[in-house]
């Protein structure tokens, strides 16, 4: 698969400004400005079967500015186009929530009625993300190329040692702590792997117990956790490990539809995220667990087991739609979930000790290749 | 079938028709305190609005309550006082003092036709307060104007004149005065005596109306000198003719006359031609004197007459419809409306008695907002207050699916009905409600409809323009925002965006609405 390369600063800059000039050309010839944005919704969702992953269709919306319901929106975008372009001739780094503060201001006008009313440019941060994400699908750039940051949280500890600014940091030699992944792993050098294999869990306490009894030096492998679901930094990390370095990547949740669901974005990418799967997406991650069947296999004691809800039901039902987990395995495993309506968290297995997860489950899993794909 | 006075006195051929009255005063409206004042103040009114109206008098209508505490009991003292034809001074006794005397069989439309309503309030005010009724009147030619007080002999049906006094005239004045006093409970009466002189005002534009009592004063002035065309007195129309009515007609009649002179001169819309097919179809000779037809002739004759269908229709000549003009100017003076339009129908008819639907329908403005449209009902020029819930006319409103004319409830929507008819077909004897005739419930469906229509088409454009609006208010709010974007983006002075925008949004708006809608979107100051 092509490594996509990040372009530069003034190649980010260029695009951007291309887009605000299609605007300004429309203008100037009096015509009615409008924007064209490929659609993000699951209908233009495409499960790209060889490269397994999800990818942004065809479909492309106009945006138009003098439209009632558009209006808005298109405000709203260009307003956001400014103030990225504004931060990129600047160098400087704002976050989607700094975005947000920027953008955010008072508009004061009259009502049909005359009377004087206020309007908020944006309310919810929900909206300047949602524009962003808008220009990152017009133009073809994403997010950490504009240099727009977020809360990572995803963290990486291991027989790794990657360069930062010009540091150096080895991920074996942060004691009870972990690296935190940056907003933009790109920017990272990643200087010197010795592992066998990626580890990737859903939840940070699991986290934290396997870095504790330094699990990674005992079996050599990396530790990462996206802390639920996982985002982008955590995504394109992990993708760099398995592209770059060909490692196994292996992902641990717990046994319930949205456990599957996480390990279906780290592999396949995310619907609402799909134009950025070409870069996030590790499609060679494999489930190691925990397992509708591990259940029964693992002889589960009862008092750890839990009744699945409507929600997980209906939740492993769409699941069991989605073109990405067609595989055989996976539609016998979401098969039993909807049979046995049993769900239970990757703790469950403690059951069995403490130790159990670390020395014998992981192990015989990874070892007798008990994973699905 | 409806219960006619004609049927009622019958029953009681024995009782004098003051003595009848008497007895039944709660059929005439006055059953109980409350409803006494109303009806003695209505009855005064309409003969006031008669007496000048049918005369081609431009209305002043002035009406007084005083109260007066008698031992007790409440006292309500009503003048009514108008600038009408008068009455010549030996007909004032008994105008007001004998039941059933006036003319009859005089077929034009006005408010009463005997003028029995004021002798039930006479009657009433004689035995509530024992008060005589105190009468004021002059004709244009008299040179007098006189004064009388006068009771009525119940049991005899005559006059007694208590007091008469004739006074030179110094200045140039006719009209009528009349002053009642009976017992009655004017604050539970207020409310719908205030409504009753709104709706007057509201039928009758060309009148002056003045209204004193001492808690309220109400004042109309006359917005229009037009008054509504003169209803032409005409003769009955055979399919509206009951037994009563033939002998009446035939009494006064000479000797000789035949049948078919008969039909040709004493009815409407008989020609010869149709008097010979008529008297071949009934088997009637039409060279038979009618003097010489027995009670047995006479009732099949009526049938006959009733059952025929190829009489000519009833014409609306006898009939004074206010029009569209007067009515939308009553309403809009009374209602404020945003919007009025009103439609009167051609004339049509029930068994024999034409009659002529009015309709309007007003919107917005000052009218309150309601989970039903607001009724106003109105029969020859008198509105109609109580009964509406089993009103023709509340009947045809509620069956029509308002929906279809854009019309959301609750909604700000006054429909106003004015039936006209020689006769009216009440329901009861209450006088308030009018009957469900099959051909009038199609005349007010009819109406309403039509009108319905253009208050569909009005709401329609009003709504576009607040559409367009609404467009000019949100892309006038975010073209600075797009433009000051833009500016900094591509380094081009935001002035400049700002007045390319504004002149693409003119362009876009003008083509998507008309000239018109587009000044009235310009100016949020206009009244919607």
């Amino acid at each position: 698969m092509p490594r996509i390369p990040a372009p530069s600063d003034k190649e980010v800059i260029s695009r951007l400004e291309r887009l605000a000039t299609k605007i300004l050309n429309m203008i100037e010839k009096s015509a009615p400005p409008y924007l064209e944005i490929p659609v993000r919704s699951l209908s233009n969702t495409i499960w790209d079967e060889e490269k397994k992953i999800l990818r942004l269709g065809p479909q492309r919306a106009t945006r138009e500015f003098f439209d009632l319901k558009e209006s808005k929106k298109f405000m709203q975008t260009l307003l956001m186009l400014s103030l990225i372009v504004k931060a990129r001739r600047e160098n400087d780094y704002p976050t989607i929530r700094d975005l947000y503060y920027m953008g955010k201001h008072t508009i004061v006008y009259k009502d049909h009625l005359g009377r004087r009313c206020t309007e908020e440019t944006w309310y919810d941060q929900r909206e300047s993300n949602s524009v962003i994400q808008d220009i990152e699908v017009a133009t073809g750039l994403l997010r950490e190329h504009m240099g727009i940051m977020h809360d990572a949280k995803g963290k990486i500890v291991g027989n790794i040692v990657v360069r930062s600014k010009g540091y150096l940091i080895d991920c074996s030699r942060m004691g009870s702590g972990a690296y935190a992944i940056p907003p933009n792993p790109d920017r990272l050098e990643i200087a010197k792997v010795e592992a066998d294999y990626v580890l990737c869990v859903e939840k940070d306490a699991i986290f934290e117990r396997l870095n504790e009894e330094e699990f990674w030096r005992r079996e050599n492998c990396i530790l990462v956790t996206g802390k639920g679901q996982p985002d982008r930094s955590t995504r394109r990390m992990i993708r760099r490990l398995w592209e770059e370095f060909g490692l196994p990547v292996y992902i641990l949740t717990d046994c319930d539809s949205y456990g599957f669901y996480i390990y279906s974005v780290y592999r396949s990418g995310s619907i609402s995220l799909s134009y950025e799967s070409e870069r996030l997406a590790t499609p060679g991650a494999k489930f190691i667990g925990v397992t509708v069947s591990d259940i029964e296999e693992y002889k589960i004691p009862k008092n750890y087991i839990i009744a699945a809800t409507d929600r997980d039901l209906k939740r492993a039902q769409e699941l069991l739609n989605y073109p990405w987990f067609k595989s055989e395995k996976w539609q016998r495993e979401l098969k039993l979930f909807l049979r046995k309506k049993q769900k239970i968290e990757i703790e469950a297995l403690s059951g069995h000790g403490f130790k159990f997860l670390s020395h014998v489950y992981l192990p015989e899993k990874i070892s007798k290749k008990k994973w699905i794909e | 079938m409806p219960l006619t006075d004609d049927m009622l006195l019958r029953e009681y051929k024995g009782l004098s028709p003051a003595e009848f009255f008497y007895r039944n005063k709660e059929i005439a409206g006055f059953s109980n305190p409350t409803r006494a004042v109303y009806q003695t103040i209505r009855e005064l009114v309409e003969n006031a609005l008669d007496a000048t109206e049918l005369y081609r008098i431009l209305p002043d209508i002035k009406i007084l309550v005083n109260l007066r505490n008698n031992n007790g009991a409440e006292f309500v003292e009503i003048t009514v006082e108008d600038n009408g034809i008068g009455i010549p001074r030996h007909e004032v006794p008994n105008v007001f003092g004998r039941v059933f005397y006036g003319s009859k069989y005089k077929l034009r439309q006005s408010r009463g036709v005997f003028g029995l309503g004021v002798k039930m309030a006479v009657l009433y005010a004689q035995i509530t307060t024992g008060k005589p009724i105190y009468v004021r009147s002059s004709t244009p030619y008299s040179c007098s104007i006189y004064e009388y007080e006068i009771l009525i002999d119940i049991t005899a049906n005559r006059p007694i004149v208590l007091n008469h006094r004739i006074y030179k005239k110094r200045r140039r004045w006719h009209g009528t005065v009349v002053k009642l006093t009976i017992q009655g409970n004017w604050s539970s009466a207020k409310r719908r005596v205030e409504e009753y002189i709104k709706r007057t005002a509201m039928i009758t534009p060309y009148a002056n109306i003045y209204f004193k009592a001492p808690d309220l004063e109400i004042s109309f002035k006359r917005v229009t000198r037009k008054l509504p065309s003169l209803p032409i007195e005409s003769k009955p129309h055979p399919h509206g003719v009951d037994l009563e009515m033939l002998k009446a007609m035939i009494s006064p009649l000479e000797e000789n006359l035949t049948l078919r002179e008969f039909l040709i001169t004493r009815f409407d819309s008989i020609g010869e031609t149709t008097a010979d097919n008529f008297c071949k179809w009934a088997g009637f000779s039409p060279s038979i004197k009618v003097k010489k037809l027995d009670l047995k002739d006479l009732t099949l004759l009526m049938s006959k007459m009733k059952e025929y269908n190829r009489w000519r229709r009833p014409r609306g000549r006898a009939l004074s419809p206010l029009g569209t003009e007067l009515l939308k100017k009553g309403i809009e003076e009374t209602l404020h409306p945003e919007f009025t339009t009103a439609v009167t129908r051609k004339p049509s008819s029930y068994s024999g008695n034409p009659f002529i639907v009015e309709v309007a329908l007003a919107w917005g403005g000052k009218i309150p907002t309601s989970d039903k449209p607001i009724l106003y009902r109105f029969a020859n020029k008198i509105p109609l207050l109580y009964d509406e819930g089993a009103d023709v006319s509340r009947k045809i409103v509620d069956s029509i699916d308002w929906s279809y004319y854009k019309v959301k409830f609750p909604a700000p929507l006054a429909i106003v009905i004015h039936i006209c008819s020689t006769k009216l077909p009440f329901k009861g004897v209450g006088k308030e409600a009018i009957a469900d005739v099959v051909e009038i419930e199609r005349e007010i469906e009819n109406a309403i409809k039509e009108a319905a229509r253009r208050l569909r088409a009005h709401l329609v454009r009003i709504e576009k323009i607040y559409e367009l609006k609404k467009k000019k208010i949100t892309f006038e709010k975010y073209i600075p925002e797009v433009s000051r974007a833009l500016s900094e983006i591509c380094r081009v002075k935001e002035e400049y965006i700002r007045e390319k925008l504004l002149t693409i949004m003119n362009r876009i708006l003008e083509k998507r609405g008309s000239k018109e809608v587009m000044i009235y979107a310009q100016d949020p100051g206009a009244k919607r």
